[in-house]
């Protein structure tokens, strides 16, 4: 995990850098000349209505999705083509999922500790016992063998956090994290990723939970259509949002 | 020539059954299908000169034998016999049914009735007896060995104990079986296709070198081919042509016999060999002993 | 039906034969199947064409073309297929050694034909792992074959093993063909040459060569439905 404050890191270069990034889906223009920059240890929400892109701009970060033009750079570095080079970069950031995708065949803490061992090297051992720690930390330790079908949904994507914190990932992506959770799995789900916030992780979460975005992130962006419209401090944006098409949508979802 | 054929064949067969004086209007018969042939009452004569139709099985894939070619209609040495007794029944050409009888089947045709008779390079032998009867033999074929023109190595079937020289045959035929007891390792020196032509070229190949089955096949290939094979020797079997018919219906086997034997006296056997299996070389000799049994 | 015990000689050197040349040809094509599915989902794009246009090819062929090139067109080519003359193996399969190469020609067809097949059951039973196992796998950073080796195939496996099985089931009916491309006394032809050239009637000879293929194919198919009632269960 990152250390340092929020204060001394969030000053220095930005760790994920996206430069007029474009992507075509054939004819459907999903990301339309987006930049953004995210620096160390800074919590991004990324909210907008469904089929935005928003989900897209979180996946292109450590290209699971390719992009048609632009520039992604992640620490510095150009994200590289498939091959090994981008399997090291993908090892250094986290991502969770909206369906969890533990995987099926694999006990709770095996799902934790298979990513440090065949990819980082790990000694059994030593991920068995940090993974137990991770579990723990997310309140699921007296899980650890069982299978993720037997969990409850809000279980099932705790692990998965705790799996993608288990590479020691240098940010962490939420690509819609509560949207299949029944509404009273929500809570716990949220409280773990409050608290990372808290530590200073650098995080980019795509969700429509305005709660989190208001009282977690650092700045807020809203997408349109493919186009990144604002770009604010949560205060800012929720108080006086400046496009019609950020406020037509807060009105939309904060009148329920 | 029809016509001739058709009166010294009808007028052998009407005194073989013991029948007089229809010799003088056979002239008047052709075309018109010979219903006024009479023949035994409740015999099988009787019975397809009465229906006007008869079912013979034949090979379809032989070459000179019986062949199914671009015309629809099988053609052949087995066809022009079978045709020759169908006359001898009062029944026309057009009247005749075909049906394809690979050897795998040949008995079970004539057992369950499929057909009336098999002319169907039908080689008489005694575990067929067993199941069905035979008329003839109308011809006597033999095993022999094709090589290539320049081999002299193989002139024999005993020329494959040593365990070295390949030989090829068809899948499940009787020189295939035959073969096997020359060949010292059938697992190392027989090859079995499913085709003759496969063989010729496994051997043109040079993956083999002998192909082997009955002489007028492999004549059949030299006379396409007369630079690049020859014959290795002498036939090393005798096998007798038979038509096949049912068990127990010996007075249709004798009668079967009749029609034979007047074809071996009267030229048109000659003429159905010339016009057939004759053109590809191979002389057809003596008529053979018809075996009444 | 005497045929059956009188000819058991016949009928058993048969069996074995097709029982050798399936044997081989099942591990053949299970391990050349395998390496182009790998090939069909890897994320290279010209080892993605290799894999389809091998599918492609193969699949679509009728096998009787397949053993035709084999048994003419290596020939053709100067191969006698020594490669498959592996040492210690063609002590328990003696025709693999034999200077005759027509064994090892339908061995080939046989495992080139069945393999594309394998290389689809397999990739039917990856399709059939959520893509999201993969994606979850990639974004931990596990390489391809880690990814294949560690999530996907372990998964697939299950969603794989009954079309497997059908797979070789039918290989096992399509061996019947080597007999007419070269290879004496499969199991097949000892149909041929009891009834054609030996005169024993049709029926009780095709009933014995059924009970042979049975005794391969059924044992099979009865080991698949075990599995995937298994399967049912764990569900």
């Amino acid at each position: 995990m990152t250390t340092g404050t929020v204060d001394d890191v969030t000053t220095s270069e930005p760790l994920i850098v996206l430069e007029s990034v474009n992507k075509w889906f054939g004819p459907l223009h999903v990301l339309d000349n987006v930049s953004l920059s995210v620096g160390r240890g800074e919590v991004v929400v990324v909210i907008g209505p469904s089929g935005s892109g928003k989900s897209t701009l979180c996946r292109t970060i450590n290209r699971l999705e390719p992009i048609t033009s632009g520039s992604i750079t992640f620490d510095g570095q150009p994200l590289p083509a498939e091959g090994r080079a981008l399997a090291k970069l993908r090892s250094e950031v986290g991502m969770v999922f909206q369906s969890f995708n533990l995987f099926a065949h694999k006990t709770i803490l095996q799902n934790v500790t298979l990513g440090p061992i065949k990819v980082r090297r790990e000694k059994p051992a030593a991920a068995r016992e940090r993974g137990l720690a991770l579990l723990d930390r997310v309140g699921i330790a007296n899980q650890a063998d069982k299978f993720p079908a037997q969990l409850s949904g809000g279980q099932q994507q705790r692990v998965a956090i705790a799996r993608a914190l288990a590479m020691q990932p240098k940010a962490m992506l939420f690509d819609e994290p509560t949207s299949a959770l029944d509404p009273e799995m929500v809570g716990e789900v949220l409280d773990v990723m409050t608290s990372l916030a808290r530590e200073g992780m650098t995080m980019v979460v795509v969700t429509h939970e305005m709660g989190f975005a208001r009282h977690a992130a650092n700045r807020v962006v809203f997408m349109a259509d493919g186009q990144l419209v604002e770009d604010a401090p949560p205060t800012e944006f929720f108080a006086n949002p400046r496009s019609e098409r950020a406020k037509d949508f807060l009105s939309k979802i904060l009148t329920h | 020539m029809r016509t001739k054929r058709a009166a010294v064949l009808t007028a052998v067969a009407a005194l073989a059954l013991g029948l007089t004086a229809c010799g003088d209007d056979a002239g008047e018969e052709t075309g018109s299908g010979g219903s006024d042939k009479s023949f035994a009452a409740g015999s099988t004569m009787e019975r397809l000169n009465e229906a006007q139709a008869i079912t013979i099985g034949t090979k379809f894939d032989q070459p000179g034998f019986g062949l199914k070619g671009l015309s629809g209609q099988p053609e052949g040495f087995d066809v022009e016999i079978a045709k020759i007794i169908a006359s001898e029944l009062g029944i026309p050409e057009d009247k005749i049914e075909w049906v394809e009888a690979p050897s795998k089947v040949r008995e079970d045709v004539i057992v369950n009735e499929t057909v009336d008779l098999v002319a169907a390079t039908y080689t008489i032998n005694p575990k067929r007896k067993e199941r069905i009867a035979f008329a003839g033999p109308y011809y006597e074929a033999g095993q022999n060995i094709m090589v290539k023109k320049d081999d002299t190595s193989i002139t024999g079937p005993d020329s494959f104990s040593d365990g070295t020289k390949k030989v090829c045959s068809v899948t499940g035929s009787t020189p295939a079986e035959e073969i096997k007891q020359y060949v010292k390792d059938v697992g190392s020196q027989l090859v079995l296709f499913d085709t003759y032509d496969k063989c010729r070229d496994a051997l043109q190949g040079g993956q083999v070198d002998a192909v082997t089955t009955d002489n007028v096949i492999l004549l059949g290939y030299i006379a396409k081919d007369e630079e690049s094979f020859k014959l290795a020797g002498e036939n090393f079997t005798k096998e007798p042509y038979g038509i096949g018919v049912q068990k127990d219906d010996t007075e249709f086997r004798d009668f079967v016999n009749d029609v034979l034997e007047a074809a071996f006296a009267d030229g048109s056997w000659q003429q159905a060999w010339d016009d057939t299996a004759g053109t590809f070389g191979a002389e057809l000799g003596t008529p053979p002993t018809i075996d009444r049994y | 039906m005497s045929v059956l015990i009188d000819k058991f000689d016949v009928f058993a050197s048969g069996f074995w034969l097709t029982l050798q040349i399936c044997f081989l040809a099942a591990i053949g094509a299970l391990i050349l199947g395998s390496v182009v599915a790998v090939l069909r989902i890897s994320p290279v794009p010209p080892l993605r064409a290799v894999g389809t246009a091998y599918v492609n090819i193969f699949r679509n062929l009728p096998l009787t073309i397949v053993m035709f090139f084999a048994a003419f067109g290596l020939p053709a080519l100067g191969s006698n297929a020594d490669f498959l003359r592996i040492p210690g193996l063609d002590i328990v399969f003696s025709r693999l050694g034999t200077d005759l190469p027509y064994f090892r020609f339908g061995l080939i067809a046989l495992t080139l034909y069945t393999a594309a097949f394998v290389c689809e059951a397999l990739r039917s039973g990856v399709n059939a792992v959520p893509a999201g196992q993969a994606e979850a796998a990639r974004s931990l950073g596990l390489t391809f074959t880690q990814n294949l080796r560690y999530v996907v195939l372990p998964q697939s496996w299950a969603a794989s093993v009954v079309p497997l099985g059908s797979v070789i089931i039918a290989m096992i009916k399509n061996s019947a063909l080597i007999g007419f491309f070269g290879v004496v006394g499969d199991l097949s032809a000892t149909a041929d040459q009891l009834t054609s050239a030996g005169g024993e009637p049709f029926i009780p000879v095709a009933i014995g060569i059924s009970i042979g293929y049975l005794i391969m194919t059924v044992p099979l198919g009865m080991l698949l439905d075990r599995i995937e009632q298994r399967q049912a269960v764990a569900r």
